[in-house]
C-alpha cells in the first residue's frame, strides 16, 4: 500500500533524517518528502509530509509506532488511491460458477478493481485454483470489497483464503 | 507431593519416564517430590500409598498394555472414579483420551477430583472445550489449582506465557499454528507439490497423522485450541462450537504455488479476538513469524504494551508434553509455597 504521514518536527538540524530512519528499517520505500519550512506552525515547528510504500498494514503500524516512540508529533496519516492491495485465493469450481460475474461484482463496488487474476485449472472434474489482486482505494474500501467475495464465494462454494494481515 | 495419574497411554507414560528422568533435579531445584500412589487405565489400577516404582510400572504398561498388570499392587477393573475416592493425594494428573462432544470420561474425573479437593493438571482438551467456565469456577470455589499447559501447544507454553510472563499487557487477539499434523502436510504439499491425499497417507504411515484425520485436518483440534485459549486468556466464556472452523482438505497444490508466487505460503491459522473465533487456511507471508515448517507449532499475541510476542516449538509427543506437565507442576508446588 502506499501511505502518507503528516508530522510536525522541531527546527533543529538532523530532525528529518531521524523521522526517516524508522520508515525504511521498518521495510518503507521513501516516495517523495516535503519538508516545508517557510509553513511553520505557531509553536515553531516545520511541518513535514512523507509518502511512501509498504507491502503490509502491520509495518506501517510498525513505523507509526516507532515515530511516536520518538516523540514525533503526528498530524495525519493516510492511504493514496488504489494503496491498498489484497491478495485472495478462491479454489472451487472458478470458471463453472462464472468467474466473468464474480469479477463484475467486485468491480461494481467505488474505489475498488481486481488488478491481477492468475488460474491454475484442476484437471477434468476436480477443483481449480485462483489467485487475485484486489486494489482498492482505502482500507474500509478494501474490507468492503473482501466482505462483498466472501459472499459472492460462498454463493458459490468457493473456499476463499485471506492474508492472515487482513484478520 | 502425592500424585494419582489418570490415563496411561503415551502421554501418561511420557510423564512417568518425565518423573524418572527428573527425579533428582526435582528434587534438587525444587525441593519437590513427587510420589505417583496410583495409576490408572481404562483395564485398571495400581494403588501404593508407599509410591509405585514407576520403572516397573512403565514396564507393566508396555508388556501387557494396562497397569493393572504391576506386581501384587495392580487390581484389575479399578475405576479412576473409585481410585479419586479411596487414595489420599495432592494432585490428579488427567490423561484420557480428548473427547470433544461429552469431555468425557475426563471431565467426570476431574470434578471428582475437585470436589475431593485435589488439585488438577490436565492434558485433555475435551472438558476444557465443554466445560471451562464450570471447572474454572469449580476449582476456585473448592480452594483447589487448576492448570492445562499441556492441552494447547503440547511444549510450547502458550497459556503460561500469556498469564503469567505478559499479565501486565492487555491481549488484543491470539494467532496461531496449533496443529502439527496440518502443518506437517501443508509444508510437505508446498515442498513435494504432491497432492493433499498422498500426503495424508504418508504422514499416517509416519504416525504423524491418525487413522481418522478428521479432527486434524477438519480444523477442529484447532478450534478446540481457540476455544481454550479464548476462554482462559481473552476471559471469554465460549465453547467449541462458537468457533468456525474450516480445514485444509481443499487446498490444492496448485493453490499453493499460486501462493508461493506471490510470497505466501498457506497456514492453518486459528484467530481468537473477541467478537471473532476461526479456523481457516490462511495466505502468511514468508519469513513472517507464523511461517514455522514441518510440525512446528507458532503463537502470537497482539498486545497493548508489547505489541507483539510470538513462541514457537514443539507441539506434540510425549517427551514434548511432559515438559508442559511437569512445569504445571512445579507451578503448583511453588503457588502453595513450596
Amino acid at each position: 500500500m502506499r501511505a502518507q504521514i503528516e508530522m510536525e518536527l522541531e527546527d533543529v538540524p538532523g530532525q528529518l533524517v531521524k523521522v526517516l530512519e524508522p520508515i525504511s528499517s521498518f521495510g518503507g520505500n521513501i516516495l517523495n518528502v516535503l519538508h516545508e519550512r517557510e509553513r511553520k506552525t505557531p509553536l515553531g515547528r516545520v511541518p513535514v509530509r512523507v509518502v511512501f510504500e509498504v507491502d503490509e498494514r502491520v509495518k506501517l503500524n510498525r513505523i507509526i509506532g516507532a515515530l511516536r516512540d520518538m516523540g514525533v508529533r503526528i498530524t495525519r496519516v493516510g492511504e493514496k488511491e488504489g494503496a491498498v492491495r489484497s491478495t485472495v485465493l478462491l479454489i472451487g469450481h472458478i470458471i463453472h460458477t462464472d468467474i466473468r460475474d464474480t469479477i463484475d461484482r467486485l468491480n461494481e463496488l467505488h474505489g475498488v478493481r481486481i488488478s491481477d487474476l492468475s488460474l491454475a485449472m484442476g484437471a477434468i472434474g476436480q477443483e481449480s485454483a485462483a489467485r487475485a489482486t484486489i486494489t482498492a482505494d482505502d482500507e474500509a474500501r478494501a474490507r468492503a470489497a473482501l466482505s462483498r467475495l466472501e459472499k459472492i464465494a460462498k454463493g458459490k462454494s468457493l473456499l476463499m483464503i485471506t492474508s492472515l494481515e487482513g484478520t | 507431593m502425592r500424585l494419582i495419574l489418570i490415563g496411561f497411554g503415551n502421554l501418561g507414560r511420557g510423564l512417568g519416564r518425565a518423573l524418572v528422568e527428573k527425579a533428582r533435579f526435582l528434587r534438587a531445584s525444587y525441593g519437590l517430590a513427587p510420589r505417583v500412589v496410583a495409576a490408572v487405565d481404562e483395564y485398571g489400577a495400581a494403588v501404593d500409598e508407599k509410591g509405585l516404582k514407576l520403572e516397573r510400572l512403565l514396564r507393566a504398561a508396555e508388556r501387557a498394555n494396562t497397569v493393572a498388570a504391576y506386581p501384587v499392587r495392580g487390581e484389575k477393573k479399578k475405576s479412576a472414579l473409585e481410585v479419586i475416592d479411596e487414595v489420599e493425594a495432592d494432585v490428579v494428573f488427567e490423561l484420557t483420551p480428548t473427547n470433544i462432544k461429552t469431555g468425557n470420561p475426563g471431565l467426570t474425573h476431574i470434578r471428582k477430583a475437585m470436589l475431593a479437593g485435589r488439585h488438577v493438571i490436565t492434558s485433555n482438551k475435551g472438558p476444557l472445550v465443554v466445560a471451562f467456565r464450570e471447572l474454572d469456577g469449580l476449582a476456585k470455589r473448592q480452594g483447589v489449582e487448576f492448570r492445562y499447559s499441556a492441552s494447547v501447544g503440547g511444549a510450547v507454553p502458550v497459556v503460561g506465557l500469556a498469564k503469567k510472563l505478559l499479565a501486565g499487557n492487555e491481549v488484543h487477539a491470539i494467532r496461531g499454528v496449533l496443529n502439527g499434523t496440518t502443518n506437517y502436510i501443508l509444508t510437505r504439499m508446498s515442498k513435494e507439490g504432491a497432492p493433499f491425499e498422498v500426503v495424508l497417507r504418508e504422514a499416517q504411515e509416519m504416525g504423524i497423522a491418525e487413522k481418522d484425520p478428521t479432527l486434524d485436518v477438519d480444523g477442529i483440534d484447532t478450534a478446540c485450541k481457540i476455544t481454550i485459549l479464548a476462554n482462559a486468556i481473552l476471559d471469554m466464556d465460549v465453547k467449541l462450537k462458537d468457533v468456525r472452523a474450516v480445514g485444509i482438505r481443499r487446498i490444492r497444490p496448485e493453490a499453493i504455488r499460486l501462493a508461493q508466487e506471490a510470497g505466501y505460503m498457506i497456514k492453518l491459522v486459528g484467530v481468537a479476538r473477541r467478537g471473532s473465533l476461526e479456523v481457516g487456511p490462511r495466505l502468511v507471508p514468508a519469513g513472517h513469524p507464523l511461517a514455522v515448517g514441518g510440525t512446528l507449532n507458532a503463537v502470537t499475541f497482539e498486545l497493548d504494551l508489547a505489541r507483539e510476542v510470538t513462541i514457537t516449538g514443539f507441539g506434540a509427543g510425549p517427551r514434548e508434553t511432559s515438559s508442559a506437565l511437569l512445569g504445571d507442576l512445579i507451578d503448583i508446588h511453588r503457588t502453595l509455597g513450596g
